[in-house]
């Protein structure tokens, strides 16, 4: 356990090093990142500006929901969706064997090397809109606010089972870069209230792709409307994760090592 | 001196046929990669028709569009997308980061003619991958009336587009003969071109003052005026424009980008060590 939390220490030094290495690209890349996570909200702001709305979500509400989608998204960029590249690269190039002999879990290995500091900016930029929305909505009680940590660290693992998935993806549809626009785009039904749906993709997205448990549920909870459904659909996400760490391992006992 | 223009431009033909194959068949082999717009572009347009019916619930209309013509402009638009897309700015800067660069000072071809061509072998690819069977999908399966108002203008539009793209991404990736490492520089272009070209929203949401902005920015040429020729009808700012005018416009913003890059590509070689960094 000590190696693995000093492994995990020295790789978020590197991370750091690496960035430094090219300051003013990273400077820029922070202030880009808050600024482009800022710009997402606007678009739920200029509907809203026209007198339309989602049915059942003021304006404050919606934007609650999608800065917890920017802040999980970071926390997930930065802490494990390095792994969907590194292993595309490695199974690629056919260089994996060079993780596979280290006296470490290649899933975690993978994993630490690839912590990226840059995404911090990801976060900041959530956090803003998250504290305005939050500025204008009613005060959550403590429960509320309890469930709703719940929910967004639950939500965090299901990002992780996507990525794992998308990682797992790699190793039979090798070289393609494009992977995760597939599962970024099927992410994107968390990043909406999920009653706009219809009730049969409310399910899809609750219970087989749990995807509302990223931004959706967290922000009900917020706002007191956590309910027992919610709660029942944490076992799904878990389910989801435990399945995304199956599958990357098994596939990690398909690789063949010859590149494409 | 009639002749000689004739060779030349006979010549410049056989590189971009001769370089746009070579991208054509070297992205074939990858043909796989394109295919995955063919899951994606269907699955943000279901989003996007779940929003919208939404947000107009009861309502007529919003900004002056109904809700067939919201989905119309993003099944147009989608498709538009495949089209026109480029990451000249992408190959540029990671030329010019390794010293890669060079070897195209070398050539007896400009280095933006030499990815202009390539881009047309990429996306003659996207057409038959991407473009055709995301059609097919809009048109029959989301009965989304795709096929153009004014055809000929729409063509004409959808080239002025490609170009348009090109050359504003080929100067974002100029910017690396500066900075050497141009991601950040290029992800705020995109940043700003995902919200300003009207791929997630028509720009008749935004600000009035901002939609006069947009006629001096290069976004809305690169997406928001194809789409809306195709639709048959542009307005923006307060301001319609019949398709030929609109169009015309466009072929001059174009014309302005490709001075700027020229102006930017001269001064940037100064800048250039060959040695990567």
């Amino acid at each position: 356990m000590k190696k693995y939390l000093r492994l995990y220490r020295q790789s978020i030094r590197i991370s750091f090093a690496a960035a430094m290495s090219y300051r003013a690209n990273f400077i820029l890349q922070s202030l880009i990142m808050i600024l482009s996570n800022s710009l997402f909200p606007l678009i739920t702001l200029l509907i809203y500006k026209t007198g339309a709305s989602f049915p059942g979500w003021s304006l404050y509400e919606v934007l609650l929901l999608q800065s917890i989608f920017t802040i999980s998204s970071g926390f997930a960029n930065m802490l494990f969706s390095g792994v969907v590249w590194v292993t595309m690269d490695h199974v690629k190039e056919g260089t994996l064997e060079i993780v596979l002999i280290k006296p470490v879990k290649c899933l975690f290995y993978l994993v630490a090397t690839t912590f990226s500091v840059e995404n911090v900016a990801v976060v900041v930029g959530g956090v803003i809109v998250f504290i305005i929305a939050y500025s204008n909505i009613s005060a959550p009680s403590l429960i509320s606010w309890l469930a709703a940590i719940v929910f967004f660290l639950i939500g965090l693992l299901v990002m992780l089972a996507l990525n794992l998935l998308m990682s797992a993806t790699s190793f039979k549809w090798v070289a393609n870069t494009r992977i995760p626009e597939m599962f970024t785009s099927v992410l994107n039904f968390g990043n909406y209230p999920s009653k706009i749906f219809p009730k049969s993709l409310q399910a899809v997205i609750t219970f087989i792709l749990p995807v509302t448990m990223v931004s959706c549920f967290p922000a009900e909870a917020l706002l007191g409307r956590a309910d027992g459904f919610m709660f029942l659909a944490i076992l799904p996400c878990i389910l989801f994760l435990i399945i995304g760490i199956c599958i990357y391992e098994h596939m990690v006992t398909l690789y063949e090592g010859v590149g494409g | 001196m009639k002749k000689k223009l004739e060779h030349r431009l006979s010549h410049r033909l056989s590189v971009l046929k001769a370089v746009a194959i070579v991208t054509y068949k070297e992205w074939a082999a990858y043909r796989t990669h394109s295919m995955v717009s063919i899951f994606v572009g269907p699955v943000y347009f279901i989003v996007q028709y779940f929003i919208w019916t939404a947000v107009y619930g009861s309502k007529g209309q919003i900004n002056g569009m109904e809700l067939n013509q919201m989905l119309r402009y993003f099944g147009v638009s989608t498709i538009i997308g495949y089209l026109t897309m480029d990451f000249a700015d992408w190959n540029l800067q990671m030329l010019v980061r390794t010293g890669k660069f060079t070897t195209f000072l070398l050539r007896p071809i400009h280095h933006r003619y030499f990815a202009l061509s390539q881009k047309f072998g990429h996306r003659v690819l996207g057409f038959f991958i991407e473009f055709v069977p995301c059609l097919l999908i809009f048109q029959f399966i989301f009965r989304i009336n795709i096929v153009p108002q004014h055809i000929i203008y729409s063509i004409l539009s959808v080239l002025l587009a490609f170009f348009m793209n090109f050359y504003v991404n080929y100067c974002i990736g100029l910017t690396a003969f500066w900075l050497v490492q141009a991601s950040g520089i290029r992800r705020v272009y995109q940043a700003l071109a995902s919200v300003f070209s009207g791929a997630f929203i028509p720009l008749v949401f935004f600000p009035t003052w901002m939609q006069k902005a947009l006629f001096f920015l290069p976004f809305q040429y690169t997406l928001y005026v194809p789409s809306m020729v195709a639709t048959g009808h542009y307005e923006l700012a307060e301001i319609t424009m019949s398709i030929p005018q609109i169009v015309g416009l466009q072929a001059i913003a174009v014309l302005v980008a490709f001075l700027l890059t020229e102006l930017i590509y001269q001064r940037s070689l100064r800048h250039f060590t060959a040695v990567g960094g």
